[in-house]
């Protein structure tokens, strides 16, 4: 009996290749949103007094804030806009023909 | 002229810049935070939505009249045609309401819901009791007293109304019995009935009738008449340009080369003695390939749908040229939901390969390129090739009517003309080739 290991064979090298570069640009977009948060929170902290020095609910600084809560929900979003963006590229660079379009035309199943 | 994101992004930060020196730097003492970010923020702002309407250009009368060119009612020409001294000043402001555009329901064709709407809002304008809007045979809408027996969707029973379509000219009543109602107690008693036109086709009628015997202002219904049936001819045009849009998508679908089928057939018997599942797997690309051309409906499709026929083409070609040809893709992934003509990208592509590279022995490399720019809110693919490239008197053949090589400007034609049915004058196809090194043909469509 033939081994099924999973992997479609559908798909070239160039395809992949395509794949690869445009989940890379995903990935660095997130990287550099994640660097801009990372680096403005200290650089907001050096410019800004009001970062600081202002006053929000509970006495928090916005600086205080941003680091105890806003930097983590920030994460969060991007890591699931990077993950699902991710998963829709693969889904429409690789792999064979579209399913769940019935054209009247049998499958590659349907054959025999 | 330069365009897309990264030029608004450096001129954006180019602003904040400035912002900062003027409120920090020049000014002292420096202004406060707060008022330099305000002033940041609102440069940015006016950058952002300002950007776009700078790409399109300013606004001058040409740029008006192209827009109004553009414009699917087109109906301000016939509005200064049918403006005579004696039109009251009803007339005119109902012109106005009709001539707006969208809002004319006959701008759809001649139906029943169309005419009833038309019907509708008639009525008031153009001081009838009543209005019918037929078409050859039925009385498609009408409005007023009269209606339990003039139905919407029953026979023209006035005798005006048919005499009107049947001579094709204007047909005033002043009397119930020249009006021709064979319905005792029919309280309309003038009529002023004008034929509706489309090229020199009578397709119906408009009547406004009354229940006194004064009719109805005749010049006003005939202008009325007029501008019903210039919308009727619009509605017209689309459906045929509709039509000739789908007839050369179909000639696209039809024009693929049989002499491509014949390769890859040859390419894959050859394999199926040599390489058996590689020859399955082409077997499998070729159905999905003619599947997508035969099945895909629609003037537009996902930008992934077409990336898929486009490396579904290149694989089978890749098959027959083996190593002499190379493809790059470079997708951008905000570009794989846009939505691009279909079955555009794949005849650049082919064009690429059987033009460019074929010819060329040592082979070379495709390169399909796609980015979305969402500020100028255009899609640009760009298929380039390093093959031989097209000589120049060639190259200006693409530019004009006449094919250059057979089979290339027919393609390239085909897609232009789809262009233009689908964006008008909002997109772009660009041809760049230097003999020997290549080609790159652009195309730079309205993100949808």
């Amino acid at each position: 009996m033939e081994y099924d290991d999973g992997v479609d064979e559908h798909d070239t090298p160039a395809e992949v290749d395509a794949a690869f570069r445009t989940l890379r640009r995903v990935a660095i977009t997130h990287v550099v949103l994640f660097l801009v948060a990372v680096l403005g929170v200290p650089a907001l902290s050096l410019t800004l007094g009001w970062w600081s020095d202002g006053q929000l609910a509970g006495g928090m600084s916005p600086g205080f804030a941003m680091a105890a809560f806003g930097l983590y929900a920030f994460f969060l979003v991007i890591g699931l806009a990077a993950a699902s963006l991710s998963s829709a590229v693969e889904a429409r660079m690789l792999g064979g023909r579209h399913t769940g379009e019935d054209d009247g035309f049998p499958a590659d199943g349907d054959r025999s | 002229m330069r365009t897309g994101s990264a030029l608004l992004a450096a001129t954006i930060c180019g602003t904040w810049a400035v912002v900062y020196l003027v409120t920090q730097v020049v000014v002292s003492p420096p202004l406060g935070v707060g008022t330099t970010v305000v002033a940041g923020t609102a440069a940015s702002v006016l950058l952002v939505l300002g950007y776009p309407s700078a790409l399109r250009g300013p606004r001058a009368p040409l740029a008006l009249r192209r827009r109004l060119r553009g414009r699917p009612a087109g109906a301000r020409p016939a509005a200064r045609e049918g403006r005579g001294p004696e039109e009251g000043r009803g007339a005119e402001r109902s012109r106005r309401r009709i001539v707006a555009g969208h809002r004319m329901p006959l701008r759809s064709g001649l139906t029943a819901d169309a005419a009833r709407r038309t019907a509708t809002r008639l009525r008031p304008l153009l001081g009838g009791d009543a209005v019918v809007i037929t078409d050859r045979e039925l009385n498609l809408a009408f409005v007023g007293p009269g209606s339990d027996h003039h139905e919407a969707g029953g026979p023209v029973r006035a005798a005006a109304v048919r005499s009107a379509i049947g001579k094709g000219r204007t047909v005033v009543s002043r009397r119930p019995s020249a009006m021709g109602c064979d319905v005792p107690g029919c309280p309309l008693r003038s009529a002023v009935v004008v034929p509706l036109v489309v090229g020199s086709r009578v397709v119906g009628a408009i009547g406004v009738f009354r229940t006194h015997d004064d009719p109805a202002p005749r010049d006003q219904v005939e202008d009325m008449a007029s501008i019903l049936s210039l919308h009727l001819e619009l509605a017209e045009a689309d459906r045929e340009r509709k039509l000739a849009a789908d007839a050369r998508l179909d000639a696209l679908r039809a024009q693929i080369n049989p002499h491509f089928l014949f390769n890859i057939l040859n390419t894959i018997a050859s394999k199926s003695r040599t390489d058996p599942d590689e020859a399955r797997q082409l077997l499998l690309r070729l159905s999905d390939f003619f599947r997508y051309a035969v099945r895909q409906e629609g003037q537009l499709a996902e930008f992934a749908q077409e990336y898929f026929f486009v490396r579904t083409y290149l694989s089978l070609e890749q098959a027959r040229f083996g190593d002499r040809l190379r493809v790059r893709y470079d997708v951008d992934p905000q570009v794989l939901t846009a939505h691009v003509p279909v079955l555009t990208i794949q005849p650049l592509v082919e064009n690429a390969v059987k033009h460019g590279l074929a010819a060329k022995v040592e082979g070379g490399t495709v390169t399909l390129r796609a980015r979305v720019d969402p500020l100028t809110r255009t899609t640009t693919i760009r298929v380039t090739d390093d093959g031989v490239g097209v000589a120049a008197d060639v190259l200006d053949g693409l530019g004009g009517a006449a094919p250059g090589r057979a089979g290339d400007g027919v393609g390239l034609r085909n897609i232009s003309e789809r262009l233009t049915t689908l964006f008008g004058e909002r997109f772009t196809l660009d041809i760049q080739s230097t003999e020997g090194e290549g080609t790159v043909v652009e195309v730079r469509v309205p993100l949808r």
